[in-house]
């Protein structure tokens, strides 16, 4: 036995524990619990708001996970929102057809357009890929105005009108579906953490050379990033066109893609459920209080933003110098 | 499977611009050997080390192991026919612990789709208890099993490299390719690195070391191959290079003691 | 044959006329080069904070903050920017030796604020600013020149010139040449990384008021105007090469002579796809900059 295993720090890092529950799972039960209940005491108004907070939870989930897993900032996110709910928009409005057959088109699509735009910026990272993905966005607004309106629907957009269990009423629908969505999103990232995938991911993104040179190749591992988060981002839009029942250009333009970047920072990136909702939560409730004065939203978020990168350095700081004390380094 | 292979270069040649870094150089690297490559800085050492990776593409020669040539294969492509590396400095991701470092190290072996990857399905959770007890088997052959759960950053750094040679055997490898491996480490560091290496030898891996601590190169290495300015100067063992005069008076000036 | 005159006597137009706004965005991208240059991090608050000075421009001159004569506004509107683009500074500045990345999602932040200050003060609504450009029109060569034209050039050559004169001669300029070759180096030899950093900053800020008030006149000032001429400065910068000033001009002038061909041969609608389009074949094709020579033999 090496001596100098004997005179290391004993941290426990992420470890095998079969037998206890984590804080944080515990955290996503807890939470999970809270809102099957909350209908029961909440007004419809607020049933409706927190649907699309479950939306938008997804699409911080979508970004985070960019950042995560990719190492990539991405302000043009809404674009892939946007092909997700457009798709369930277009099945429901033209085909007549619930979130089943929407939801599934809504994924492919996403995906795809993640892949699409993945190729031709495999090469380009950090600042330049966000640039590229501002680009994105500014360009959704163009394309979707521009398509033929009998489809999308043109200024107005489209209405999501059908449920998806029958019986149960629309409103309860647009409040659990959308959660449910999150739930899974939220459990397969958990699952792909613990996958032959997900480890590979993640040494690409801290060390691409090493990743390479053990069988992942960058290119593979930007594509396979890109289309996952783009996938979720248009799973995030399919949820979302359910919970508000509408689908307009409006709703999907560079600062929406902004905000779900916020979203993401202020759950510090976070890819669990409770900090999927702290994100999704910020999103759509800050704006819920400010109803009378929209021009202080963009002020609130961009000091939000501030707020929690300049805490994320200054924490960093801290624990920076705390590694440093102890092992004399 | 079959008989033990070399890696070779013959001829390999490398410019920079109008900088010739590689001037045609003949290697062999034989398995179950330690081969050692040294030399002064600016010698071409890592140059020739990178192109035995797959990261620089030589202009001249060919590199083949097992007869087949290597030849344009990227560093991705060589981990899939069993050749790895280390890395100068340690490459280890921060937020996987010890152990899922080292699993990262089999992952070439296995396929297991997307599905597995986010759905709990059998196949997924057959491969992922098969890659983990591989990697703790090889934890525990290094004596690493204390530290399996726990993250890199939290080791010192002769631990750090251990471990990192760890993720580059647990697959198997036919070819072990070590960039300066005890770059970092204290006198006492060395010693269970050096043990570690020695431990590791077998007759179906070949074995590269670039290193510029003498202890260690003198006291592991069946052969040393000695660069300078893009030329082999000296090849044998040990014993052999450290005679030789014009080893000598190249390193005159640069003896790290 | 009279297809070809034909097609020169389109061309010759959008060239022109795409040479003017080029000098625009040629502008905004030397804003936001100069601070990439020296700092590393993208400014996505440019177009923000440069629209806001174009409103306290309207603001301060016909009567909806104060009433002054226009060139009173301006050089009010000038101090105002160059406050806050020190208070921008000092609040990324932590920042900005940690991580790039991390300050550049800060001046997201930053823009966001400065987007917000400007609904508040100023509303949503589009207002209409008058710019006191000569306005005549002549006919050179069958090219219609316009007073706003001439105008632009001249300006626009006027700051670059000066611009280029203080980097070239000036101690400031120097620092910043050497703090965007080297910074570790620059330090060691004394030069504060901060002053030069707060000079490009500022530099850049003045810049963007300048775009942003040449640009006014080819459309209606509101609160996404600027914000949309920043695809374009963004653009330019990255065919430019994001870390060449003279890259910037060229990068500027081609974007905008390229758009002008786009909106007249193709389509007027999508000219934010053609610039995504045009970004991402730039940054695959030569990621250095048009201006950069291929160098380099590594795989």
């Amino acid at each position: 036995m090496s001596e100098n295993a004997g005179a290391m720090m004993v941290e426990r890092g992420s470890g095998d524990r079969r037998f206890l529950p984590s804080s944080g799972q515990l955290a996503a039960y807890g939470v999970a619990i809270v809102v099957i209940c909350l209908p029961a005491v909440l007004v419809g108004s607020w049933i409706f708001t927190l649907g699309i907070c479950f939306a938008n939870s997804i699409g911080v989930l979508a970004v985070s996970f960019l950042l995560r897993y990719g190492g990539e900032v991405s302000i043009g996110h809404g674009f892939f929102v946007a092909i997700g709910a457009y798709s369930v928009a277009v099945t429901d409005s033209h085909f007549g057809l619930s979130l089943l057959a929407g939801l599934p088109a809504a994924l492919v699509l996403g995906i795809l357009a993640g892949v699409l735009f993945a190729w031709p910026s495999r090469n380009i990272s950090g600042i330049y890929l966000a640039v590229s993905t501002m680009a994105l966005a500014l360009a959704l607004p163009e394309i979707i105005n521009n398509t033929n309106s009998d489809w999308s629907g043109g200024y107005e957009g489209l209405y999501v009108s059908h449920g998806v269990l029958p019986g149960v009423p629309i409103a309860l629908q647009q409040y659990y579906i959308p959660f449910v969505l999150l739930v899974i999103v939220a459990y397969m990232l958990g699952r792909l953490r613990r996958s032959r995938q997900g480890i590979v991911l993640l040494l690409a993104r801290s060390h691409s050379a090493a990743a390479d040179a053990f069988g992942t190749r960058r290119v593979w591992a930007r594509v396979s990033v890109m289309g996952i988060s783009c996938g979720i981002a248009a799973v995030s839009g399919a949820a979302l066109a359910f919970a508000s029942s509408t689908v307009s250009p409006g709703g999907f333009t560079l600062w929406s893609s902004i905000f779900l970047l916020v979203g993401s920072s202020v759950s510090f990136y976070g890819l669990t459920l409770p900090r999927a909702l702290i994100g999704g939560g910020f999103l759509t409730l800050v704006p819920q209080f400010l109803s009378g004065s929209g021009a202080w939203i963009p002020v609130l978020y961009g000091l939000a933003l501030l707020g929690v990168i300049l805490a994320g350095q200054f924490a960093g700081r801290i624990r920076a110098a705390r590694r440093r004390g102890p092992e004399g380094a | 499977m079959g008989m033990a292979a070399s890696l070779e270069g013959r001829g390999i040649e490398l410019a920079f611009g109008g900088n010739k870094v590689l001037k045609g150089l003949d290697v062999e690297f034989r398995p179950g050997e330690i081969t050692g490559l040294i030399g002064p800085n600016g010698a071409g050492k890592t140059s020739l080390f990178n192109c035995l990776t797959g990261a620089y593409r030589p202009q001249g020669g060919t590199i083949t192991y097992g007869g087949s040539a290597l030849d344009g294969l990227p560093p991705a492509g060589r981990a899939n026919r069993g050749i790895v590396r280390s890395f100068q400095t340690v490459a280890l991701c921060p937020e996987l612990n010890v152990l899922e470092n080292v699993m990262v190290g089999l992952a070439r072996g296995y396929h297991s789709g997307w599905f597995n990857a986010f759905l709990p399905l059998p196949a997924g959770r057959r491969e992922w208890a098969e890659m983990r007890e591989a990697a703790r088997e090889t934890l525990a052959g290094l004596g690493l099993s204390e530290v399996a759960d726990l993250l890199p950053l939290r080791l010192p750094p002769g631990t750090q490299r251990l471990v990192e040679i760890a993720r580059a055997i647990a697959g198997k490898p036919r070819v072990l390719l070590l960039d300066e491996p005890a770059a970092g480490l204290n006198n006492s560091e060395t010693r269970d690195l050096t043990r570690t290496l020695r431990q590791i030898v077998s007759p179906h891996l070949v074995m590269v070391v670039v290193e510029h601590d003498m202890d260690l190169v003198m006291s592991i290495c069946d052969r040393i191959y000695v660069l300078n300015f893009g030329e082999f100067v000296a090849c044998g063992t040990p014993a052999e290079v450290r005679s030789d005069p014009e080893v000598v008076r190249i390193y005159l000036g640069s003896v790290d003691d | 044959m009279s297809g070809v005159l034909d097609l020169a006597r389109d061309l010759l137009p959008l060239i022109w006329s795409g040479i003017v706004t080029g000098c625009l965005y040629a502008l905004g991208a030397l804003g936001l080069v100069m601070i990439f240059k020296c700092s590393r991090v993208v400014n996505f608050s440019h177009g923000n904070v440069a629209g806001f000075a174009a409103f306290l421009v309207y603001g301060f001159s016909t009567g909806f903050l104060l009433h002054l004569s226009w060139g009173a506004a301006v050089l009010l509107a000038v101090v105002a920017i160059i406050a806050i683009a020190c208070l921008s500074y000092a609040v990324i500045v932590p920042l900005v030796f940690q991580s790039d990345l991390t300050a550049t999602i800060a001046t997201l932040g930053l823009g966001l604020i400065v987007q917000g200050a400007t609904l508040l003060v100023f509303g949503s609504e589009i207002v209409n600013l008058n710019l006191p450009i000569p306005h005549f029109g002549t006919s050179i060569l069958g090219l219609r020149i316009t007073g706003y034209d001439l105008t632009v050039l001249a300006v626009a050559v006027l700051t670059i010139g000066i611009l280029f004169f203080v980097i070239d001669h000036t101690k400031l300029g120097v620092a910043f040449r050497a703090i965007s070759d080297n910074p570790f180096a620059a330090e060691v030899c004394g030069l504060n990384l901060r002053s030069v950093h707060l000079f490009a900053w500022i530099v850049a800020a003045v810049l963007g008021v300048i775009g942003a008030l040449l640009i006014v006149p080819t459309t209606f000032l509101s609160s996404t105007t600027v914000a949309s001429f920043m695809l374009q400065a963004f653009a330019a910068a990255v065919v430019g090469g994001f870390a060449s000033l003279p890259g910037s001009l060229v990068g500027g002038v081609l974007i905008g002579i390229l758009m002008n061909l786009f909106t007249f041969y193709v389509s007027p609608e999508f000219t934010n796809t053609f610039l995504l389009v045009v970004i991402l074949l730039a940054l695959n094709v030569f990621p250095n900059g048009i201006l950069a020579r291929a160098g380099g033999s590594r795989v």
